[in-house]
């Protein structure tokens, strides 16, 4: 699942050239979409007599109807010297690519929550190792439930069953000491040495 | 010299810690370390601790046997992937540095460059296991080495009394199939924890070094219990601290509080590892006081 | 279309390792996402049952599970399905669902499969693009093209010398990221902007995990707040909410269907020429289920024939009436007393012939609510309006307070309920202040404020939020003894009984981005549409779409001449979304938002291949149009249309 951040006003605003037309992507808003702040810019930018054109719209990141929505403003955008587009990364990237020779701007950062796209955001993660590692470890993932990624068992750093990256986490290692114990599988402690291939799955990873 | 042969010829082994400056000069170092510690066995030189950018471990091991110490190359797995380590595992072989230890070191987060980017490419455990791969003369990627593979002394640590000793004991185990021949631990204030630890430990077979501190003050205690893994000062020993502040700032309280440590811990382990954190004037003072 | 499914089987060697310790196992496989999606099994449970069986393993059981990382779906798919003397699970999918799984069941679970290890995100249309969520966008440096992603090195300050013949050294097959960049740069005149940056440097440390934690524990908690799914639109409440409730002027011609309930239409009991007056019964109730229809109007009855209606279309009958403007009152428009005086029996007759129905949109017959034959321990009186843009509701409840807390006295007298709680969604804050010093004085009424969350004003939504009960399928909210009515429809009783005024006038809200001024009307029931949005100012024409009700339930208007009902709770005019359905590609976002805990992506699939049973299974009759799915549909489909179609032909089949 992909939410956006928006970039501070300022970084925004001294990039965008004088007439931009305004982009907002409302696609995963169900999650999460700076909405308030977004407003309070656009606002801004309306002010200084600098917005052609805008669209509130959801899924940019389709291209077929990114196109159909946009035709219906073709003139603003033909008025405006940029596109500022409020939208994840791919929703970035594809308006640009709809754009004949004008530039695109991305006004928010993009952070990723667990989960995949399009499913309500989980409390645990997968990493997309291409190495599952979760028969070893209780169905806990070691990838994503600790902070350094371990894959042979807990460091030294955690502390009342805490990370030392974040206290707020718990140390993934102590949750699947627990659970190893609790399903009866304290032997898969005794497998060999992991060691991770970064090119597991490289075939089909693009 | 490998402090492991010193294990196996039953003596009881001391080292100490130093950490490199921030920056390029080590006369300093060198001559504390000539001082005050050339009467122990081998001397560790910390990796980037606490995930601070400093001087480098390998070059700083490099000067002490230079210097006629023995040094412990710490390595960890936080700035470095499997590449760089290995180059540097070779380099430190061609050095003639002969003892390592291996840790996962610090998560970036925790250090002076919190943006850094954490490798963690192996870990404590993956990096014990590439050392001996490179001892049998091949690589990780089973590439054969040319010409005679290294051979070091490999350790590793524990932390005997963390919250989580069923974890830890774990983690000491797969270290120990992994190929680690002698533990250091985190530093300890409660024996009868370490004892116990230890009746747990003792199958696996492979030599302890306790982990010492000498407190410098009732403030670092509490600092210490607060902030780090593993560590935990009783409250008899922070009152002992804070009775008498001159005393303890003059080190005489810290000195007597880890002394009384080690003889308590000494006949359940193998030997003691200071971590004189800027105090190792105090080091010879500690071990007389210790009867070793 | 892109393939973005996240898993493949592992190889056999390590699935036979994996087997080696376990004999007698159960498997779950996931059906895989993000794909162009087809009902076909995918082949990936079979080959594994079929590897584990030829190992001499007894396989006690596989099951198939959609989106197995939805934890709440997935949790009552997996209950008691994991029979006696299974040691362990295997299960097939991406690292989310065998996590899912192994938080769930009591035994051992085991990865038969590896999570595709991928850069980067992709979008909800799944084309090539994709995002790491860096959280540092770069695209601004770059022209708009990602140096994360697309880099074999996620180099940040331009290409590396790997390239050749202008592909990636890593891969030969891929564009060297910073050869695109540079061209796309040079096209867009930025090359000297580019020059210009600064060294760019990444922050590791931005990715932010409490931040992200806190994120989640938020999101799920509004996910499942009160009952599963729904959805979160843009609310533009601002439209309208703070214009004044004004009565709107009389029209000279109103044009009152026959139909405006659930069930039989009324039948005339006037024809032109002649003469009615305000609050006149001019239909007749024509069996159990229809309600009875009085003038709005006093004045001359031009014709009774057939005309357009705003929810049925074309052709029902209707009377039309020449309004005098006099509001000439008819003599049966008498008060009926206090609530104290009447029998339950009187209040059910007085709301049957005062033709009251649910005015919240479903316009079923009031009086038949009112007579539910199961004990009710609670009315709930529905002030949600959970529809984006709609404040009609909204203004009853503070223009009527006193009348909306009478009516829900009266329905409680009238089934026996000793409890009676009007629930209003937490966006009116004056409403609910408003309604609680009005209860204040009555022990077994009370206001409760709820979490906006669409469709919360749902029947069977409220009364889980609220009672924490489900409605089974096909039941009545009177099998988990409660009756549900709309907070206008509470007023109306209150006036058939205070004044004996028939329901022929209600609020309509007029709002949306296509409104000059939208606002707030008591509008007579027959007032034309067209005559409302020229009041204020619409401009209906090209590129708009008119619905009566809500953006989210609304039904669409084709034509202006049709007249307000008694369900009009609001006319909204709004820019048309210009967008063409696509495939779906199985994102699960409508398993996720369905209030039901429906898969309506089986429902368009099934329908184009005529699989009635599926149908069924899937529960096609259980969907109630609150149109969630079709909202969140990132391939635009007309879920709801489809799911028309499709309970058409179910009940054909009966």
């Amino acid at each position: 699942m992909l939410i956006t951040k928006l970039k501070p006003k300022e970084d925004i605003l001294s990039l965008l050239p004088e007439k931009v037309f305004v982009l907002q992507c409302h696609g995963c808003k169900e999650v999460s979409f700076p909405e308030g702040e977004a407003e309070e810019l656009i606002r801004a930018l309306l002010d200084a007599g600098r917005v052609t054109g805008m669209l509130t719209t959801d899924y940019i990141c389709n291209p077929e109807n990114l196109s159909l929505r946009l035709e219906r403003r073709r003139a603003m955008l033909d008025e405006a010297e940029g596109v500022l587009a409020l939208s994840c990364g791919v929703g970035v990237q594809t308006v640009s690519g709809a754009m004949d020779g004008k530039s695109v701007y991305a006004g928010c950062d993009t952070v990723r929550l667990p989960g995949f796209q399009g499913v309500t955001p989980l409390e645990y993660d997968c990493g997309q190792c291409g190495e599952c590692y979760l028969s070893l470890t209780g169905g806990i993932c070691p990838i994503t439930a600790c902070s350094k990624s371990l894959v042979n068992g807990q460091c030294g750093g955690a502390k009342d069953g805490r990370c030392e990256v974040d206290p707020d986490m718990e140390c993934g290692w102590e949750r699947i000491l627990r659970r190893l114990e609790a399903v009866g599988r304290l032997d898969a402690l005794k497998c060999p040495t992991q060691i991770r291939n970064f090119a597991a799955g490289a075939d089909t990873s693009r | 010299m490998k402090i492991t042969e010193l294990f196996q010829r039953g003596e009881f082994v001391v080292s100490a810690e130093v950490g490199p400056p921030k920056g390029i000069h080590i006369d300093g170092l060198l001559e504390e370390a000539k001082a005050h510690l050339s009467g122990i066995t081998a001397v560790n030189v910390t990796d980037n601790q606490s995930s601070v950018m400093r001087l480098g471990s390998l070059a700083t091991c490099k000067a002490l046997l230079d210097a006629g110490l023995t040094p412990i190359y710490q390595l960890t797995c936080r700035d470095r992937n499997r590449i760089a380590l290995q180059s540097d595992i070779l380099s430190a072989a061609m050095f003639g540095i002969e003892n390592i230890l291996c840790l996962t070191g610090d998560h970036t987060r925790l250090g002076d460059h919190p943006g850094a980017k954490p490798v963690f490419d192996l870990d404590s455990v993956s990096l014990l296991h590439t050392v001996c791969r490179l001892e049998s003369g091949v690589d990780l990627g089973g590439n054969p080495l040319v010409g005679e593979p290294p051979k070091f002394a490999k350790g590793a640590v524990v932390s005997p009394c963390s919250d989580s000793v069923d974890a830890q004991l774990a983690k000491m185990e797969r270290k120990v199939l992994a190929g680690c021949e002698f533990f250091q631990t985190q530093a300890v204030f409660e024996p009868e924890k370490f004892i116990a630890f230890m009746e747990r430990a003792k199958q696996f077979g492979k030599p302890v070094q306790l982990g010492v501190i000498i407190p410098k003050g009732a403030a670092m205690c509490r600092y210490m219990n607060n902030n780090v893994a593993g560590v935990h000062v009783p409250d008899e020993m922070l009152n002992e601290l804070a009775a008498d502040k001159e005393r303890a700032k003059a080190g005489i309280t810290g000195v007597e509080i880890a002394a009384r440590v080690i003889r308590e811990c000494r006949p359940y382990c193998q030997g003691v590892h200071i971590m004189a954190l800027g105090w190792e004037s105090k080091v010879p003072a500690l071990l007389e006081q210790a009867g070793i | 279309m892109e393939n973005y499914t996240k898993y493949r089987l592992k190889s056999s060697e390590e699935l036979s390792q994996a087997l080696a310790g376990t004999d007698r196992i159960f498997v779950v496989s996931c059906n895989k996402c993000f794909k162009e999606f087809t009902v076909a099994e995918e082949p990936e449970c079979g080959e594994f049952t079929a590897l584990a069986e030829t190992q001499g393993k007894t396989v006690t059981g596989a099951v198939r599970v959609d989106f197995l990382c939805n934890k709440a779906q997935t949790l009552r798919k997996l209950q008691d399905a994991v029979p006696a003397g299974t040691e362990s699970v295997f299960v097939i999918s991406c690292g989310l669902g065998i996590q899912t799984v192994a938080g769930m069941v009591q035994h051992p679970v085991f990865a038969a499969a590896d999570t595709i290890s991928r850069r980067g995100q992709h979008g909800m249309a799944l084309t090539p693009k994709a995002c790491d969520a860096c959280a540092q966008c770069y695209l601004n440096v770059t022209g708009g093209i990602c140096p994360v992603v697309d880099c074999s090195k996620s180099l940040l300050n331009g290409q590396c010398g790997g390239a050749k013949d202008g592909k990636c050294e890593v891969d030969p097959a891929k564009d060297c990221a910073w050869e695109k960049i540079q061209r796309r740069l040079e096209k867009l005149g930025r090359l000297e902007e580019f020059r210009a940056q600064p060294v760019q440097l990444r922050d590791y440390a931005k990715v932010n995990s409490k931040l992200i934690s806190e994120y989640v524990r938020a999101v799920r908690e509004k996910r499942l707040d009160g009952f599963y799914g729904g959805v979160h639109p843009s609310e533009h409440k601002e439209l309208s909410e703070h214009a004044d409730l004004v009565r709107f002027p009389e029209p000279d011609v109103v044009v009152i269907p026959l139909s405006m309930h659930a069930g039989k239409p009324a039948d005339p009991l006037v024809k032109a020429g002649d003469r009615v007056r305000v609050g006149q019964k001019i239909g007749e109730q024509a069996g159990f289920i229809s309600a009875p229809v009085h003038a709005s109007v006093s004045g001359t009855v031009l014709a009774v024939e057939p005309r357009r209606h705003p929810v049925l279309g074309p052709g029902v009958l209707s009377v039309v009436i020449q309004n005098d403007k006099l509001g000439t009152l008819d003599e049966s428009v008498q008060p009926h007393g206090d609530i104290e005086a009447l029998s339950p029996e009187e209040i059910v007759g007085i709301v049957k012939d005062k033709g009251i129905v649910g005015m919240g949109g479903a316009s079923f017959p009031a009086y038949v609510k009112l007579q539910p034959g199961k004990p009710i321990d609670a009315v709930l009186l529905n002030g949600c309006e959970c529809e984006p843009m709609l404040t009609a509701d909204h203004k009853v409840l503070l223009h009527y307070a006193g009348d909306v807390v009478y009516g829900l006295r009266a329905i409680m007298k009238a089934v026996g309920a000793p409890r009676g709680v009007i629930v209003i969604e937490d966006n009116k804050p004056d409403a609910i202040a408003l309604l609680e010093e009005k209860t204040a004085s009555y022990e077994n009424i009370e206001v409760m404020a709820v979490r906006v969350k669409y469709p919360q004003g749902a029947e069977k939504m409220l009364i889980k939020r609220v009672l924490g009960r489900s409605v089974p399928s096909g039941g009545l909210p009177s099998d988990v003894g409660a009756v549900v009515s709309n907070v206008s429809s509470s007023k109306a009783i209150a006036d058939a009984i205070r004044t004996g005024m028939p329901l022929i006038e209600r609020v309509v809200c007029v709002t949306g981005d296509r409104v000059r001024t939208p606002g707030n009307y008591i509008v007579k029931v027959g007032t034309p549409f067209r005559q409302i949005l020229d009041f204020c100012g619409g401009a209906p024409g090209d590129g708009v779409t008119v619905k009566m009700g809500g953006p989210m339930m609304g039904t669409p208007q084709t034509e202006l001449d049709v007249p307000v009902v008694k369900a009009a709770n609001g006319i909204v005019a709004c820019e048309t979304d210009q967008t063409a359905a696509a495939e779906c590609i199985k994102c699960g976002r409508c398993a996720d938002v369905c209030p039901m805990e429906l898969s309506p992506l089986y429902f368009p699939k099934y329908v184009e291949a005529g699989n009635l049973q599926g149908l069924k299974e899937q529960n096609i009759m259980d969907c109630m149009e609150c149109r969630c799915c079709e909202y969140i549909c990132s391939s635009k489909i007309p879920l709801v249309t489809k799911i028309r179609e499709g309970k058409a032909a179910v009940r054909g089949m009966k």
